[in-house]
């Protein structure tokens, strides 16, 4: 008797669990369409929203894109002198670039900059909207404004994917051009071969998978930690921050692109 | 707090300024990236187009090269199946790159053990007229691969006759073994003539007969002895028949002046034939002037007669 009411009472805690996390995510899509929309109206660029929005692009990105991008050097030569030597030692240094491209471009990049952008951004622009949202400062000043959205929050999101998809764009060029000169070294005798080898890498599907790829990191790492701080209502029961639980969120849907990238890329 | 502008953010200028350089370098290099990613792809080069046609696509994909002389010049644009089920690989090549294909080029296609599959080209005689803008050419597969079936059959065969080769009863076993034997009987008091008749009475016979033979060979060299002088000798038939022939040539002279005097007489028989000859000619006029004269003779005697006074009266008396 008591094992079955015991057995009951998990049950129901576990299907309350899962409305509660299908509940989130539905507030977070109908959120971040919000924000979208907020994103595509012209009003938005006008004014002090132009201005919150400067401000929160230059924060986010400008102190970040010199140390991202040297890192990201720093590890691409490590990466593309591992891929080469183990190429060439077993016979197969043609493939070695093909192999670099595909690694570093396609896949470590894109991943590696939404991290950082996320644990260097995102999280810190989430703790402060929930700062805000403490002290009432998102109040709107009347029923169904936009107002604090476009002069808090949007800022914030578009800095943030803003953000993933520059640091993501310079450092696969910046990747490119080094896997280059690390295999050809400094002429341009190789660069037929390199550019047919970039060619038949990035095939139209690639391309698209790519292109969508980085849209949706930029936009998860954007808009998931926000959106969670504003919509996960702080629950006594819950041991987690509202922070952190944006943080697993964030994660879940990171890995949820990236297998759907690889799927699309590989399968 | 946050919102407090920081020193080098103070003027909204200067912020937008910043944000819009940030924006552009953003699209600059993604437009950087999508025209270097286009030309890449071939999209602003001039092409035409070859068609490969193969039993099997597998290993064929789009994107991949088709090389000559381990340069790429071409991209396999399409795989698609023709109404007859064959493979159809469609390939653009850059104008540029045309050239190296001529009308007498061979492809090949090619699935190595690791590694990609090659489509590879071949032009033997580059002074042919050039390949034409959308040409169907067959490609020749050579697949690595393929043979790994039938080479692992054939070993499997292989390793079966050998394993059955070295039971130990075997026939190649049996035969070691009869060949051990043999070779111990060598060496043996027979040797290898024990060995080839089986026992040592045959074996006893051969050498029998081979001392035999010696005896036999040792006579004749002495018939042959004898036989040379008899034939060679001071008193033999060589001196003789010399001599002989000798003689024969002075009677063959002897008859050759016979045969010269008797050429002579016929050459003489010969002049007197014609003579006679003419002689007959001139006889035939002589008789035919004795007939005239005879028959004068005649009609003169018949004139005689009738002036005759005993010439009795013609009379013819009628029956």
């Amino acid at each position: 008797m008591t094992s079955s009411a015991s057995a009951w009472s998990i049950l129901i805690d576990l299907g309350r669990s899962a409305l509660q996390w299908f509940v989130g995510w539905q507030r977070i899509l109908m959120f971040s369409a919000r924000l979208l929309v907020l994103a595509l109206s012209p009003s938005t660029y006008r004014g002090p929203y132009l201005v919150a929005l400067s401000r929160h692009l230059v924060k986010d990105t400008a102190p970040i894109l010199l140390w991202f991008t040297l890192m990201t050097a720093i590890i691409s030569l490590v990466i593309i002198h591992i891929v080469v030597v183990t190429s060439e030692s077993y016979g197969l240094s043609r493939y070695a670039l093909e192999m670099v491209v595909r690694v570093l471009v396609l896949e470590l990049v894109p991943l590696t900059a939404a991290m950082f952008v996320a644990l260097r951004c995102a999280l810190p622009n989430a703790a402060e909207v929930a700062a805000l949202q403490a002290r009432g400062a998102l109040e709107a000043p009347s029923a169904g404004s936009a107002e604090p959205l476009r002069r808090e929050i949007l800022p914030r999101v578009i800095s943030g994917t803003f953000s993933v998809l520059l640091l993501t764009t310079v450092s696969c060029v910046v990747c490119a051009v080094l896997a280059y000169l690390w295999v050809h070294g400094f002429t341009a005798g190789g660069l037929p071969s390199y550019t047919r080898t970039f060619g038949r890498v990035f095939s139209p599907a690639v391309s698209l998978i790519f292109t969508l790829k980085t849209l949706g990191l930029g936009l998860a790492v954007g808009l998931i930690p926000i959106a969670s701080v504003l919509y996960d209502r702080p629950r006594h029961q819950l041991r987690a921050s509202a922070e952190l639980r944006g943080l697993v969120r964030l994660f879940f849907m990171i890995l949820l692109i990236e297998v759907g990238s690889l799927v699309g890329n590989y399968l | 707090m946050s919102d407090e502008p920081t020193p080098a953010l103070r003027t909204s200028e200067s912020l937008e300024l910043r944000a819009a350089l940030l924006v552009g370098l953003l699209l600059l290099l993604v437009a950087a990236a999508g025209v270097y990613l286009l030309y890449a792809r071939g999209v602003f080069e001039p092409s035409q187009r070859l068609v490969l046609l193969s039993d099997d696509a597998e290993g064929i994909t789009v994107g991949m090269d088709l090389t000559f002389a381990g340069f790429p010049i071409g991209r396999v644009r399409r795989i698609e199946l023709s109404a007859e089920g064959a493979t159809r690989i469609v390939i653009d090549v850059p104008r540029k790159d045309a050239r190296w294909l001529r009308e007498s080029s061979v492809f090949t296609l090619t699935r190595g053990l690791v590694g990609n599959t090659n489509l590879r080209a071949f032009s033997g005689v580059l002074s042919d007229p050039p390949l034409a803008d959308g040409a169907e050419r067959r490609v020749l597969v050579g697949d690595a691969t393929a043979e790994i079936p039938r080479l692992v059959s054939e070993t499997r065969d292989l390793i079966a006759n050998l394993t059955q080769l070295t039971k130990s009863d075997s026939a190649l076993a049996a035969a070691l073994g009869n060949v051990q034997n043999a070779t111990e009987r060598i060496k043996g008091p027979r040797g290898a003539l024990g060995v080839l008749f089986g026992n040592d009475a045959d074996a006893q016979k051969l050498v029998t007969a081979l001392d035999r033979t010696n005896a036999l060979l040792a006579r004749i060299d002495g018939m042959a002895v004898k036989a040379d002088q008899q034939v060679f000798g001071a008193q033999g038939l060589m001196p003789e028949a010399r001599a002989a022939v000798v003689q024969l040539n002075s009677a063959l002279l002897e008859a050759r002046e016979s045969l010269k005097k008797i050429d002579a007489i016929l050459v003489d028989a010969q002049a007197i034939a014609g003579n006679a000859r003419s002689a007959s000619n001139d006889l035939a006029a002589l008789r035919s002037e004795v007939d005239a004269n005879l028959r004068k003779v005649s009609g003169m005697i018949d004139e005689l007669n009738r002036r005759w006074p005993f010439a009795k009266p013609t009379e013819i008396k009628l029956p």
